[in-house]
């Protein structure tokens, strides 16, 4: 590969997780992990209406993962099981870029990802798992995420403007859109009349100052 | 384009702002023909809905002529004449294919601002805020309209515009109204507001088999208009009238077998209650008034249906649940699922069943639009049902 890996995180954890995504384990019903020692976790799950195969095989297209994940501008395969990520801190144009190398610890198809990264500016680890809906009609994706408090997280909190967790949960709701239908609803570059000063404070503090993703490259 | 903008608690401009354009593979632009005002706009213009921005321009309530379409929509071509519904809807999530469509999961961009208000959200609306969406409404000369593959209904007769704009929202969420409760055929049924959305439930009363409507306001016009299709009025501001006592006097004591409480969160009421509702209101205590929500559940009859098509907003207090589980009521109620009814009512208007325009009282230009919203709050001038040519 023509990209060098970014540097080793020596703390990285060595399984994605000591749990999964699942929220039911042997019939008992489990609550996501809690917040402690420096890492924080969320859990997000949608009903999408589309196969468990489709659904994988578009979780697992890392390099078109721009189209659904906020913030993401560009994602390159690196090797089998690892790709360069990369994502703007801010909308202006200018806006300074970190990036981190991923690599995939698990692979099932139609069944589950699991993740983490191995170096650069982040340190993450998630999974998500594929599960056909209990009524028959479609699948339920589950994605258990971790961030340590670091510059991805700090990144998200303080120059996108989005708390990370709640990323993962739009961006989990914009992957459902897109299975769903094709595109991504959008309504940023609808036209208005004049913000004002007010307006536009309520616009950052209602976080609509992060581009919806396009659906589309 | 010129464009009806919200620009603050009772402040509306007409401003030229840019035309819209097409964003997504399924969106169509419109040129608007005929909008109008809906009652639920004056919920905007009080500042009664957060999360509005100065600027949005407002209206859900639109039809006119396919401008442009997206790369996905073959069921649309420039030129196309077509009511578009006031809720987005996808097609493909499990709330459009059980036809919730007013669930729809997929075409609220701002989907975390709503669940934040309410922990859930339903479809987007056109010029509703944006915990509703964000999307540009349709008071304007130009709309862009998202799944145009999936809401617009095209008219295809020579039916003027007047007769067809109200498939928008209204006279669907006045048929909606009708069909949540539950009518048998025989049934008398009581509706608390004569606004235009009261106006189509009176009518869709009928048509689904009400023997006998009552209908309960305090606007002359409004309750002529009510008697006009037939439904007995009552006059809740005359003095010595008390809506429970006429309720039960007009029903053997039994009380109706259904009430449809097309008033909603800004509900008047001269009774005590009422006024304990405006304070608690002007003190941020509750965001929703239900004084007629109280007195439906009060008057219905016992194992009766109550349906609730007028909007409410937050959290309500003093709600007679006693009564209602003592009754045994069925209770049904939420945003017009638009896609089921435009068909079928269009047909009920080709068919010469109902004319829609009856209710209009004002025809305007986009320029006269924000001294109507005051005009209409204010109620200075009888006004039932605003029109605007954002072409005049
Ligand atoms: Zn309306
Ligand atoms: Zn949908």
């Amino acid at each position: 590969m023509s990209i060098s890996p970014l540097t080793e995180k020596p703390y990285a954890e060595a399984l994605p997780f000591s749990i999964g995504a699942s929220v039911v384990v042997n019939g008992r019903y489990l609550s996501p992990p809690e917040d402690k020692d420096g890492k924080i976790w969320v859990r997000s799950s949608a009903l999408v209406l589309r196969d468990a195969q489709t659904l994988y095989a578009m979780w697992r297209d890392v390099e078109s993962a721009p189209r659904w994940q906020e913030n993401i501008i560009e994602v390159v395969t690196t090797g089998p099981t690892t790709s360069r990520w990369s994502m703007k801190t801010s909308e202006d144009d200018d806006a300074k870029v970190i990036g981190w190398d991923s690599e995939v610890m698990a692979d099932e198809p139609g069944v589950r990802i699991a993740w983490r990264s191995i170096g650069g500016e982040s340190d993450n680890a998630g999974e998500v798992i594929f599960e056909a809906a209990p009524s028959g009609q479609g699948t339920v994706v589950t994605v258990l995420q971790e961030f340590r408090m670091g510059k991805l997280a700090s990144a998200w909190e303080t120059l996108v403007g989005r708390n990370p967790k709640q990323a993962v949960i739009e961006n989990l709701r914009h992957f459902k859109a897109l299975a769903e239908t094709g595109e991504i609803p959008r309504s940023q570059l609808d036209p208005h009349g004049d913000r004002g000063i007010i307006g536009n404070l309520k616009r950052s503090s209602y976080g609509e100052t992060v581009p919806t993703p396009t659906g589309s490259n | 384009m010129k464009a009806v903008c919200w620009m603050g608690k009772s402040s509306m401009e007409t401003r030229t702002v840019p035309d819209p354009e097409l964003i997504n593979p399924h969106d169509a632009i419109i040129k608007v023909t005929r909008t109008a005002i809906c009652g639920s706009d004056l919920h905007l213009y009080d500042g009664f809905i957060p999360t509005m921005e100065s600027g949005d321009i407002m209206g859900h309530e639109f039809m006119g002529l396919v401008e442009e379409v997206g790369p996905e929509v073959a069921n649309l071509k420039r030129g196309d004449r077509v009511v578009v519904p006031f809720t987005i809807a996808c097609g493909n999530c499990i709330f459009c294919k059980k036809k919730f469509w007013a669930a729809c999961d997929n075409t609220n961009p701002n989907a975390h601002l709503m669940e934040k208000a309410y922990g859930y959200s339903g479809a987007g609306l056109f010029g509703y805020s944006h915990m509703m969406g964000g999307y540009a409404g349709g008071q304007a000369q130009y709309v862009r309209v998202p799944f145009a593959n999936v809401g617009p209904l095209k008219i295809e007769n020579d039916l003027p515009d007047e007769k067809v704009l109200f498939l928008s929202d209204i006279f669907p969420t006045g048929y909606m109204a009708a069909e949540n409760a539950q009518i048998q055929p025989g049934d008398t049924v009581a509706v608390w507001g004569c606004g235009p959305v009261g106006q189509f439930a009176i009518a869709s009363a009928f048509m689904l088999g009400a023997a006998r409507v009552i209908a309960i306001d305090r606007f002359q016009e409004r309750l002529a208009l009510a008697r006009s299709l037939g439904a007995i009025t009552v006059d809740y501001s005359e003095e010595d009238v008390s809506v429970l006592t006429a309720l039960k006097d007009l029903t053997g004591g039994v009380g109706p077998d259904s009430c449809i409480d097309a008033v909603g969160l800004e509900a008047h009421s001269n009774e005590l209650q009422g006024v304990y509702d405006v304070v608690k209101t002007a003190l941020f205590m509750e965001t929703d008034r239900p004084s007629v929500l109280r007195q439906a559940i009060q008057a219905v009859r016992k194992g009766g249906t109550l349906s609730i098509p007028g909007v409410y907003g937050g959290l309500l207090d003093k709600v007679p649940f006693g009564a209602a589980f003592g009754k045994g009521i069925t209770m049904k109620m939420g945003q017009t699922n638009m896609h089921n009814y435009m068909k079928p009512l269009l047909e009920r208007v080709e068919k010469g069943q109902i004319d829609p325009s009856y209710i209009i009282s004002h025809r305007i230009t986009l320029e006269q639009a924000p001294e109507m919203y005051k005009v209409w709050r204010d109620k200075k001038e009888k006004v039932t049902k605003i029109v605007i040519d954002p072409w005049a």
